[in-house]
């Protein structure tokens, strides 16, 4: 219980936020932050508690983006049944890839699934036919509940907390429970738990199908928030790393890190375009420069991620103030 | 996790949370300090499409001088503040941020079709106008939203006047009817590209029926090399080549078609990118003759055309651009320039910025081709749309290292020439 | 039939270009077993360099390529000492993610200093076409390509007969042997890097001629860049120039047929397939994917 404290402060505070705070840009950037947050999260499953590091995830948030903008657009059909159907495609992506990189180890696994995700991204781009090609699609916004078209924020912000602590949820699970265990067994030493009878390619590819579909609902969202689908952004290898990002800053296979991080890095960056874009145009780009730089020093420094170095903080804190 | 981990993150979680409100929580300004009107500006100034957004910036900036030196906008100074819409979850939400933290009720901007499409939904969301210059997303003005409005011309608009040029102009030129025309159509895959070729797909093969003998989509980014399709295109014969370019690529189709010694009459283009851009002439000097480019006006526009106050702003906005960026008025600038000048149109006769006033002084414009900059005349539609048919847009053509403006002939003093062009070496 | 001749030249020429960019990253990756995503930003430097080299001072690029070894070699020193040398031992992950985070402040840092503005540079060359028979080239193209052959050919040199070479291949393949052995490993890693980085900046400059220069262009080419490493098999040179050959040639005959359209699904898929089938490439040793970790 204890270990949930964190987790109960962050999402305890973001329900509240909406009674209190009514700013629609400080809303506005919570959703970010917990949208990001539980991608990132939906990411770490594969990632970070299957020691599967995918640098193409955009592949399953764009499948997500997709299946929600076209249901809607082209079917007329709610966009919940979008995100099904995205979860379902996704699901399928997931297994697909994971089965087919089972054995890649490392860089290779990070390079298959980018050329996963830019396979995708040249289909969307040119299939015209289905996709609108690289024009993208316009999401229609039409009010109501059923159709996920909601003019005030405060809905959104429920929406994408309870999608946060869902996969929360997800990763609590993965670390007390035995598939989560014989998870961990295979991330920290394959051969050994191969040899201990534990199924690895089945729990791998498993996480990365599960780590899609998860990642497709947040695109799915995604899509009827922005209202705008383009298939450069939402397959791009930048989105890609920005998933990765929160989850290793924060810390990765751990539950709240991702949360941690992308609280970090996506209030950094807003905080920063929201001072830097008055200046003159060509200066605004320092604001990636500063970004760039922090990543190389955190990712040196802290590798363990922020979770990880809090707690040798105050576990040696503990330790000094008992002596 | 001890107890104190799990209190030491839950203390700095709140110590976050509350730090970023400490600094973003300022009391959001009154939208107007006495004798000022703020509106919000979206471009893309970081990212790849940068250097663009920056022009189209530069434009507006420098149109907001000219109408600050011309009583401002309903009386008041009018005034920026600006957002980086770098991909669309940013426009998004820096639309957002100019609305709420910035009290802007009207944005304009944001020179991309992807960026235009997720900036106007945040602004349509919380009732705010969003002023259109530049993007050309057909579906822009089709989602039946009463707060979104474009000046500039429709994509299907490009498409639709190259095949105007050249079916109504070369066409009897080379001696052929229209739907004898072999078009072989050629563009990069961006979503600009995707737009205006399928408009002029369409119309080509509907209106005209033309025969489209090739079709061949590339991405600007990662081709280096157009031999395989010059080869391609030697074999089917096409008289006229569609083709919409980027950058290089336009200097480098050219360049290599002249290599391979690959004949046809007429190529033509459409927009401030590839054979639009004044660096094709750069790259190729005299090499580089012959092109056709739909775009907004350069040298050989015939002034007198315009109306008079037109003319004495096309002049302003030339000079002011010409001193400020050192250049001629690129498309981007004219782009902004004029959607920059028409929002003040509106507003001077609304006198104020509440939507169904301002809706009614939007549709009350009625001005013919050849009233404002550009030789733009203003209609809107319903649905927000400026007309095609009063966004006028000129066809140039390379002759010399420059682009001439050639087409319509009403408004330009200097002719098309070499038509259908002849070999390589002897067009001069 | 005509034209035959015309794509086998443009497969050729295209490939030296692909090759260049390539046997930077492979030995690189080969040697350091570090996936360099920043790779494309150090060729769109050295592109930077040839553009403004011959803007200011009216330097052509193939005069700049001398002077842009140590250039480069002194960049590659300086990045290896701030920011490589760190993680070097650290987790895959650490070392992808601190790439990319050079990668996006080299980026941007380009973008502020020169703008995003298309720049081009034009020496007399870049318009000299070269005719044989039916088929076309240019000559910066053809000087990219004897280059990179050249480049190539000293570096397997250099591998296979001098000593540093030797010290470099086996630190390689068994990094605690080698240091057991005596090996200073922390300088074969910079050396390696500094290396690298001289391949790739000089691709930038000979490039310079034929493509476009802005802040982004290196992303184009670092994804080929990656498909041609593992297609020829991680750390193996003549791989590197061997598979340039094979992605150019899928590209130049994938447009041809298929149209240009559907040419990079044709090698991306094409590499999965190599990723799925035999991962250590085509000249790699089998097995080798699974010590990547």
């Amino acid at each position: 219980m204890r270990r949930d404290l964190p987790a109960l402060v962050l999402f305890g505070a973001s329900a509240l936020a909406p009674l209190t705070i009514h700013d629609g840009f400080l809303l506005d950037s919570l959703i970010l932050i917990l949208l990001w947050g539980a991608v990132s999260s939906a990411w770490n499953i594969a990632g970070g508690y299957a020691g599967q590091v995918s640098l193409g995830h955009s592949a399953f948030f764009g499948l997500g983006a997709y299946s929600a903008a076209l249901l809607a657009t082209r079917w007329n059909q709610s966009p919940w049944l979008g995100l099904l159907v995205g979860a379902a495609l996704a699901t399928v992506a997931g297994l697909v890839i994971g089965y087919l990189a089972n054995r890649l180890k490392g860089p290779y696994f990070g390079l298959a699934t980018i050329a996963f995700s830019q396979v995708l991204l040249i289909l969307a781009s040119r299939w015209r036919a289905v996709t609108s090609g690289s024009e993208g699609i316009p999401v229609p916004f039409r009010p109501g509940l059923w159709t996920l078209g909601f003019s005030s924020k405060v809905p959104w912000v429920y929406l994408v907390l309870t999608l946060a602590v869902g996969v929360y949820l997800i990763s609590r699970y993965l670390e007390t429970s035995r598939p989560g265990y014989q998870l961990a067994g295979v991330r920290e030493d394959e051969d050994a738990a191969e040899a201990l009878g534990i199924p690895c390619r089945r729990l791998k590819v498993t996480a990365i199908a599960a780590s899609a579909a998860v990642t497709s609902v947040c695109g799915g969202l995604w899509a009827q928030y922005v209202g705008f689908v383009d298939p450069f952004y939402v397959f791009s290898v930048d989105l890609s790393v920005r998933f990765a990002l929160n989850s290793i800053i924060g810390g990765i296979g751990t539950a709240i890190g991702p949360f941690v991080g992308s609280l970090l890095i996506t209030s950094l960056e807003i905080y920063l375009r929201a001072t830097f874009s008055d200046f003159k145009a060509g200066l605004v780009g320092i604001y990636l420069i500063i970004y760039g730089c922090l990543l190389i020093v955190v990712v040196r420094f802290v590798p363990q991620g922020l979770v990880g170095w809090i707690g040798e903080r105050a576990r040696a804190m503990g330790r000094y103030a008992r002596a | 996790m001890p107890p104190r981990r799990g209190m030491v993150i839950a203390a700095l979680s709140f110590v976050a949370l509350a730090l970023l409100s400490v600094p973003l929580t300022r009391s959001a300004e009154g939208q107007v300090l006495q004798g000022e009107y703020k509106i919000g500006v979206l471009e893309p100034l970081t990212g790849p499409l940068a250097f663009e957004g920056k022009r189209h910036l530069e434009g507006y900036e420098i149109m907001r001088d000219m109408i600050n030196e011309r009583g401002g906008v309903m009386g008041k100074k009018l005034t920026f503040v600006v957002g980086d819409a770098v991909d669309p979850t940013a426009a998004a939400s820096e639309a957002n941020r100019l609305i709420t933290r910035e009290g802007v009720k009207i944005i304009t901007g944001t020179y991309s079709s992807t960026l235009c499409g997720a900036a106007s939904e945040a602004a349509s969301r919380q009732n705010v106008i969003y002023w259109e210059s530049s993007c050309v997303d057909p579906r822009f003005s089709r989602r039946g939203l009463k707060n979104v409005f474009r000046t500039e011309i429709d994509g299907t608009g490009f498409g639709w006047y190259n095949v105007e040029f050249i079916a109504k102009h070369l066409a009897p030129r080379f001696n052929m009817k229209p739907g004898q025309i072999k078009i072989a159509f050629l563009s990069e895959d961006s979503s600009y590209g995707q737009g205006v070729t399928e408009a002029a797909r369409d119309r080509a093969k509907k209106e005209f029926g033309m025969q489209e003998v090739a079709m061949e989509y590339y991405a600007f980014a990662s081709t280096n090399d157009f031999s395989p399709i010059v080869a391609k295109l030697k074999q089917v014969n096409p008289d006229v080549i569609h083709h919409i370019a980027r950058g290089n690529d336009a200097v480098l189709f050219w360049r290599q078609s002249r290599e391979q010694n690959f004949m046809f009459k007429a190529l033509v283009h459409a927009g401030a990118t590839g054979y639009g851009s004044p660096d094709f002439g750069k790259a190729l000097g005299v090499e580089g003759n012959g092109p056709f480019v739909l775009a907004e006006p350069s040298a050989g526009l015939r002034l007198e055309a315009f109306r008079p106050e037109a003319q004495k702003l096309e002049h302003d906005f030339t000079e002011a651009v010409k001193k400020r960026a050192g250049t001629e008025p690129y498309a981007s600038h004219r782009l902004a320039g004029a959607g920059l000048w028409l929002l003040k149109l509106v507003l001077d006769q609304a006198k104020t910025d509440e939507l169904e006033k301002f809706r009614s002084a939007v549709m009350s414009l009625d001005m013919p081709v050849g009233s404002t900059l550009n030789g733009w005349g203003v209609k809107f539609a319903e649905s927000g749309q400026n007309a095609n048919e009063r966004v006028q847009h000129y066809m140039l053509q390379w002759q010399n290292g420059q682009m001439v403006t050639v087409w319509p002939e009403e408004f330009s003093t200097l002719r098309a020439k070499w038509i259908p062009l002849g070999p390589w070496d002897q067009r001069k | 039939m005509g034209a035959v001749p015309q794509l086998i030249v443009s497969t050729v020429l295209l490939g030296g270009i692909y090759a260049l960019i390539a046997v930077g990253l492979t030995l690189i990756f080969g040697i350091m077993r570090v996936v360099n995503f920043a790779h494309g930003e150090f060729l769109m430097l050295g592109m930077y360099l040839a553009f403004w080299s011959f803007t200011l001072w009216g330097l052509d690029p193939y005069v700049i390529l001398l002077v842009a070894v140590p250039i480069f070699f002194g960049i590659g020193l300086l990045t290896y000492a701030l920011v490589m040398r760190g993680v070097v031992k650290a987790s895959h992950n650490v070392q992808i993610f601190t790439t990319v985070g050079l990668s996006t402040a080299l980026q941007n840092a380009a973008l502020v200093a020169f703008t995003g503005d298309f720049r081009f540079v034009r020496p007399w060359h870049s318009a000299v076409v070269i005719r044989v028979g039916d088929a076309a080239f240019n000559l910066s193209q053809v000087v990219a390509f004897l280059v990179a052959v050249l480049f190539t050919a000293a570096l397997v040199a250099f591998m296979k007969w001098t000593r540093a070479g030797r010290i470099m291949r086996a630190t390689a393949q068994d990094v605690e042997a080698a240091t057991l052995m005596g090996i200073d490993t922390d300088r074969v890693y910079r050396l390696a890097w500094a290396i690298g980085l001289v391949c790739v900046g000089i691709a930038g400059v000979l490039m310079s001629p034929l493509y476009s220069v802005y802040p982004t262009a290196g992303l184009q080419f670092v994804l080929l860049a990656y498909v041609v490493v593992v297609l020829g098999g991680l750390g193996d040179m003549m791989g590197a120039l061997i598979g340039s050959l094979i992605v150019a040639g899928v590209e130049v005959i994938g447009s041809y047929v298929f149209g240009s359209a559907w040419k990079e699904v044709i090698y991306f898929v094409l590499f999965i397939a190599v990723l799925v089938f035999r991962p250590a490439g085509l000249f790699g040793q089998r097995g080798a994917e699974t010590l990547g970790a």
